[in-house]
């Protein structure tokens, strides 16, 4: 096998393996995990919500875990957390065009360069 | 009188270092001379500082800067450490460490006379900016208006021996990147050609960078016991501003040691080493100046923020001025193929240096939001989780094999050996994940760590012949800094991924089990301590095994300063860490919040071993 057909392949493999991801199912107490490590804790200093045991985000972490047995989903409980909070609340801000350049940005350039680069490959 | 010696070492050192900057055309130097003056400055720039610690220490509280940060209640060690655990005496002993990385580089450098002074010359510039910066806006020797027969304290969060040292070592990283800076600098300006500032570089980036991991593994460290949050890296803003010069860092020792003569690479290094100096300032100019929330906002003032990206804007702008004027516009061909090891450099570093500029702009991200729309949003964890990693996993990957690619051509020696116990790996990996809960992220984490080791191993035997000298160890070096890299990959996965969570309210006496074990909660003991009193609960777990443990998780109050801390009772272990925090009390009922970390060992073993191997390279020559 030569060494590019080998890299191929394992590319392929972690894409495959991260698009695993959006398939598997959860309980509703990893979903209220994997939630809360999302939202800030407004009271404390750069903390999640998770990590904190102050009062504010022991109630954000009921409130959540509610939505999540009333059968929300997680971007309907969002919507209704940054109504209340502000967008602030989220450690992951929203794909938005305001952010558009915070999201895009890293992945534009992580194309071009492999553009530009591979283009000087070709060159040779 | 202390403070007024510290003052006056200071001032006089500035302006020694200003006389150096007298351009031959006026006033001709020897060489002799010029470097005795350089280190005289340094000598009295030391003097100030050590003066500084005195006054600490005696606790001399006509002293202002001494008033508000210290209290003659401290254990000694915290006396001492007091002196850097604020942003005056910091950026002394910032300006400390400027000037005795000059004082070292006089000592050791074989480079031509005239090339020595100009580094000097550029050295001392920084210097002479950074004292005017500490004259004029932060000065530590300020006299205390009132008479006062007590200070206020230190800041309790910082009383601990990881934070005691964490400063000098990240200090010593981040200014050792300003020696590399005059290096560069001064090759433009000598048009150098000769290669010799490549190997003083790779020397004094190499120092930097061994001093900046280790400066920011103590800080992570320090911030997974102290702050009780259970984690150990939380992608605080100061957090990110120590990567950055990291990153590049570690972009620039990569390209320093790879570089064969390449025009277009050397060009490459005198960026980077421009870079790596300039987001160290940024970083302190970020912290400084307090426009970003953190747990380091212990100091920020607006004015002093401004002098900081006055100077940022000095030395980055000048720098790459001359970078763009100076460059020599020879070019030649870099040797690329699909895959080898010139192109694999160039893959690293192009991620890196995407990588640095994700996390600057997730970083200043909420700033530039808030400025423009006047809405505050946050860019947290979850934004560099899944923008950083992803882009790093292909630079992950390659760093298994990078150091076996060859040069000339696209073949690896004995490949198929390589494949085969990929595929090896992948299966147990596969099998143990099928029978264990599966995650994608930890079956990549795990995978990925793993052929990181094993893969440098194979190289190891395939290629050098086993011997107990240094000579060997520093011939296989490369693969032992890769091996600490998947060492940290693999702890990292598993602390993050696997960590289990349990939280209890019980009484003192109850009994409650985790997985394997049963944990008692036998009492709760108050201690006085020195300068604060200590509240300790009393916890025994016993092992499956039968071994009993004890862990004390607990809170310290300051008087002092009327602070509560938490302190996190841990139990390490080489496979798991039993982190405890107590929370609040109710009725007599203790919150206990219980978290099982799975190898965080391996994080701490990881950046000992990278560590290791920067001392070794330095060493190497």
């Amino acid at each position: 096998m030569k060494l590019q057909n080998f890299f191929k392949l394992l590319f392929f493999l972690l894409f495959f393996l991260l698009s695993l991801n959006s398939v598997a199912k959860e309980s509703t107490e990893d979903r209220v995990k994997k939630l809360t490590l999302e939202l800030r804790c407004m009271t404390c200093q750069n903390q999640s919500v998770s990590d904190s045991d102050s009062d504010f985000a022991k109630d954000i972490s009921k409130i959540v875990e509610e939505k999540f047995k009333d059968g929300l989903s997680e971007k309907e409980i969002k919507i209704f957390l940054t109504d209340r909070y502000g967008e602030y609340i989220l450690l992951k801000p929203y794909f938005n065009s305001k952010n558009l350049l915070l999201w895009l940005f890293p992945f534009v350039l992580v194309i071009a360069s492999m553009f530009v680069f591979f283009k000087k490959i070709k060159k040779k | 009188m202390i403070s007024l010696i510290g003052f006056f070492a200071l001032c006089f050192s500035t302006i020694f270092s200003f006389t150096l900057l007298i351009p031959v055309s006026i006033f001709k130097i020897n060489i002799k001379y010029f470097i005795l003056i350089f280190r005289l400055s340094t000598f009295l720039v030391c003097i100030s500082f050590i003066s500084l610690i005195f006054a600490y220490v005696s606790s001399d509280f006509t002293n202002f800067n001494v008033f508000q940060n210290s209290h003659s209640d401290k254990p000694l060690i915290y006396k001492i450490t007091g002196a850097w655990g604020n942003h005056e005496g910091s950026i002394l002993l910032w300006i400390c460490m400027i000037s005795l990385y000059g004082f070292f580089y006089s000592l050791i450098s074989k480079s031509a006379n005239e090339f020595k002074i100009l580094v000097l010359k550029f050295q001392s510039a920084l210097f002479i900016i950074f004292a005017l910066f500490i004259i004029l806006t932060s000065n530590p020797f300020l006299v205390n208006s009132v008479f006062v027969e007590e200070g206020l304290g230190l800041n309790p969060i910082l009383q601990d021996p990881a934070l005691a040292i964490h400063p000098p070592m990240l200090y010593l990283g981040y200014v050792g990147f300003s020696l590399v800076f005059s290096l560069a600098i001064a090759s433009l300006f000598r048009n150098n050609l000769d290669q010799d500032w490549i190997n003083e570089a790779r020397t004094w980036s190499m120092i930097s960078w061994g001093f900046l991991t280790a400066g920011i593994a103590l800080g992570s460290y320090w911030a997974y016991y102290e702050l009780g949050w259970g984690g150990w890296w939380f992608w605080d803003p100061v957090e990110n501003i120590s990567l950055m010069p990291w990153i590049a860092g570690l972009a620039l020792v990569h390209s320093l040691l790879m570089i064969r003569g390449e025009q277009a690479i050397e060009k490459w290094i005198v960026f980077l080493a421009i870079l790596c100096f300039s987001l160290s300032i940024l970083g302190t100019f970020l912290v400084r100046s307090g426009i970003l929330t953190s747990v380091h906002s212990f100091a920020s003032d607006a004015s002093r923020g401004l002098f900081i990206l006055l100077i940022f804007f000095l030395t980055t702008g000048f720098g790459f001025l001359i970078f763009l004027i100076k460059t020599p516009s020879k070019k030649d061909d870099l040797h690329l193929l699909l895959i080898n090891k010139t192109s694999a450099l160039i893959i690293n570093n192009i991620l890196m240096m995407i990588t640095v500029f994700t996390i600057l702009l997730g970083t200043i991200y909420p700033i530039i939001i808030e400025v423009l729309t006047n809405k505050r949003i946050s860019v947290g964890g979850p934004y560099f989780n899944s923008t950083v990693l992803p882009i790093l996993l292909p630079g992950f990957l390659l760093m298994s094999i990078a150091p076996v690619l060859s040069w000339k051509t696209n073949q690896i020696k004995k490949f198929r050996i390589y494949v085969i116990c990929f595929l090896i790996l992948s299966l147990i990996v596969s099998l143990q994940s099928y029978f264990t809960s599966f995650n994608t992220w930890g079956f990549i984490g795990l995978i990925l760590g793993s052929w990181i080791i094993i893969a440098s191993i194979i190289s190891i035997m395939i290629r050098h012949r086993f011997s107990f000298t240094i000579k060997y160890i520093t011939s296989i070096n490369s693969f032992i800094a890769h091996i600490g890299v998947g060492v940290m990959i693999i702890g990292v996965t598993f602390s993050s991924i696997y960590q289990k969570e349990y939280n209890f309210n019980i009484e003192v006496g109850d009994k409650v089990s985790l997985e394997n074990e049963i944990l008692k909660f036998n009492d709760m003991q108050i201690i006085e301590e020195k300068n604060y009193q200590s509240l300790k609960a009393n916890i025994s777990i016993k092992k499956k095994n039968g071994n009993i443990i004890y862990i004390k998780p607990g809170k310290n109050y300051y008087p002092v300063s009327k602070m509560i801390t938490t302190e996190a009772g841990i139990y390490h272990d080489w496979f798991k860490d039993i982190y405890i925090t107590l929370g609040s009390e109710n009725n007599n009922i203790w919150f206990i919040r219980v978290l099982i970390n799975p190898l965080v060992s391996f994080i701490w073993l990881g950046v000992i071993i990278m560590v290791f191997s920067s001392a070794i390279a330095v060493i190497k020559k």
